[in-house]
């Protein structure tokens, strides 16, 4: 059976919306979930308050909420799209546009539901200091909500930038690619960064009177959990704004296609790992305020050596886009660059983790004695990164062979 | 849906040259350096014991600012605090401007939130030269080991790309979606919600941490 252009696209356009509040919806519902048992657990400490708490938990639902909201504006627009005369390119940037917008929400729907979490427990332990928690978690969850924003500014220009001028080889990757690239990025990166706003809001109820320090730490850690969502888009538009048609098809797809997986994939584990090490922080500075100082540098010292595996994915993909290749249909030619994007992505997604867990303790013991051993602390954790980073190594060394030698 | 993808240019030709303008953020950027000036004459022009309403608005943001700075810089590089609280003021008025209808936000367009992100890594790393001088500044490069340099790099410049981009997607985003549920819903409530919510809020919340990074990268370059 043959389909007009036009039937793919629709096929296209529908499937994507599918995508967009299908896998969009998975992150919201976890983090509504998991700030509804923690209400729940907040009301059975202290049931005076259940009140306040049920006020607070459905606000803060709400926000966490906001990732799923987007994912569904995208879905029905992507579902009522007109079609008529799209080239076939367009069916391929639907699908990416649909894939940014919902992979891109799990994160920040998930990562939303830490800081309603926090609160809700929060205003059970400490009743006075509700607003201040109330404030915080609006800003946290809000501020987590940015790699769904990332997510969903990708999916809009994918399905209304005019693709005409693209070819259909290899723009279809460079489209599908644009929208792997950001929803993977942001996975890691939503959850990372409400991980600080969640440990944040708890410290604030037990330390108020250190409100102020530990939202400016709050903000600097969710902000860095970021970056990998960014290097994410950064890509994407590269991948969307870099014009095709001169390169050869083959094998230019693959490594498009590679490009997007590999900073994509690679970023989700810095952006969790640095999700762990502003958490440890937030707490830290809540426990003893004067350790703000060496505990925000230690921070950012331990999140920026965590981030180098997605930096190696970064990497790789600029190889991939910009090193010129020669047009081969060989199946070696086109596996390679493709093996290789999918290489260092996996690759990256553990050191990540890893790294930022060992900072994320090394913050904690620092905010705890800062005077005696915070130097001696830095270094046992450089060395510690260094090694659970090797492996993310190997994965450079790999994936550079696959792109240079074979 | 045409206002996405449609820019307005000016053009210049200097010197064989074709230059480009997005005209739209330029007067914009005026409209907000314009506001900024004159609330800087309005709030210090006649300065007194029992200030008034400018003064006391001014007075406000300058001692929650100093607060900042003194936190984060040492005392040789606290001269640095008029120019933190000159990008949030620029920053948080372009963020604010997309809220009045028929203005847009300058930090809409990613040269603005570049322009910034730029001046802030100069302004960081000449202030970590001046500070640590030369020799212990290149060293830091070459931590913990020789090999890490290329690393250490790629990772100051994606600083910049970091810092802007954040700003600009969250700005982007935000006027995208208010663009879009108005065009879907004609509604009366949806879209002034969505505007308080991405225009006030997340406007207010993004040059902070635009701010904050900024003063960040400037402090840790000085210790």
């Amino acid at each position: 059976m043959a389909f007009s252009t036009e039937t793919w696209v629709q096929a296209a356009a529908f499937l994507g919306a599918g995508f967009a509040v299908g896998f969009g919806a998975i992150g919201a519902a976890l983090g509504e979930g998991y700030a509804a048992g923690n209400a729940s657990r907040a009301i059975g400490k202290n049931p005076a308050m259940s009140g306040p708490i049920l006020k607070n938990m459905l606000i803060g639902q709400a926000v966490a909420e906001s990732a799923g909201i987007f994912a569904l504006v995208i879905a029905m627009l992507l579902a009522f799209l007109n079609v008529e005369g799209a080239p076939m390119i367009e069916a391929w940037a639907l699908l990416g546009s649909g894939l940014a917008m919902g992979l891109s929400a799990i994160g920040s729907g998930a990562g939303g539901g830490f800081p309603a979490a926090e609160a809700c427990l929060g205003i059970a332990d400490n009743p006075p200091t509700q607003g201040a928690l109330t404030t915080n978690m609006l800003i946290g969850s809000a501020v987590s909500q940015t790699p769904a924003i990332f997510g969903m500014v990708v999916a809009f220009m994918l399905m209304f930038i005019d693709w005409s001028s693209q070819p259909l080889w290899p723009g279809w990757a460079a489209v599908l690619g644009a929208g792997l690239s950001v929803g993977l990025a942001a996975i890691g990166s939503g959850v990372g960064s409400g991980m600080p706003a969640g440990s944040a809001t708890a410290g604030m109820a037990r330390q108020p009177g250190a409100a102020t320090a530990i939202r400016t730490n709050m903000l600097i850690g969710s902000a860095v959990s970021q970056t990998p969502a960014i290097f994410g888009m950064v890509v994407a538009f590269m991948l969307m704004f870099v014009d095709w048609s001169s390169a050869p098809p083959w094998p230019t797809w693959a490594a498009l296609l590679g490009a997007g997986l590999s900073t994509g994939l690679s970023a989700i584990g810095p952006g969790i790992g640095n999700g762990f090490t502003a958490q440890e922080a937030s707490m830290g500075i809540a426990r003893v305020p004067e350790s703000s100082g060496p505990v925000t540098t230690t921070m950012l010292i331990g999140q920026t050596v965590a981030q180098s595996t997605v930096i190696y994915g970064f990497l790789v993909s600029l190889i991939l886009l910009f090193i010129p290749r020669e047009a081969s249909e060989a199946m070696v030619a086109w596996v390679a660059p493709l093996s290789a994007g999918i290489c260092m992505g996996f690759g990256g997604i553990g050191p990540g983790v890893g790294e930022g867990l060992a900072a994320a303790y090394t913050v904690n013991r620092i905010a705890r004695n800062a005077e005696g051993v915070s130097v001696l602390l830095t270094r046992v954790m450089l060395v510690g990164q260094a090694v659970s980073e090797s492996t993310g190594i190997y994965s450079l060394i790999v994936a550079l062979l696959l792109l240079f030698v074979i | 849906m045409n206002e996405l993808t449609n820019i307005p240019h000016w053009y210049l030709t200097l010197g064989g040259y074709r230059l480009e303008f997005n005209s739209e953020t330029l007067i914009m950027s005026w409209i907000v350096m314009a506001v900024i000036i004159a609330f800087g004459v309005m709030s210090t022009r006649k300065l007194a014991f029992l200030p008034g309403p400018w003064q006391t608005l001014g007075e406000v943001m300058v001692s929650a600012f100093r607060g900042l700075v003194d936190d984060a810089l040492d005392e040789n590089n606290r001269h640095y605090f008029p120019l933190i609280i000159t990008v949030f003021l620029f920053i948080w008025l372009s963020n604010m401007l997309g809220v009045i209808p028929g203005l847009s936000e300058p930090t809409k367009d990613l040269n603005t939130p570049l322009a910034y992100g730029i001046l802030g890594f100069f302004i960081a790393h000449y202030a970590g030269i001046k500070t640590k001088g030369l020799k212990a500044y290149l060293n830091e490069y070459v931590q913990p080991m020789f090999f890490m340099a290329p690393l250490n790099i790629i990772g100051e410049l994606s600083k910049v790309v970091s810092i802007s981009f954040r700003l600009y997607g969250n700005i982007m985003g935000g006027s995208i979606i208010i663009l879009v549920v108005s065009d879907l819903v004609y509604g009366l409530v949806l879209p002034p919600a969505l505007n308080a919510f991405f225009g006030l809020f997340v406007g207010t919340i993004q040059a902070f941490v635009f701010t904050m990074l900024t003063l960040v990268y400037i402090s840790v370059q000085t210790k």
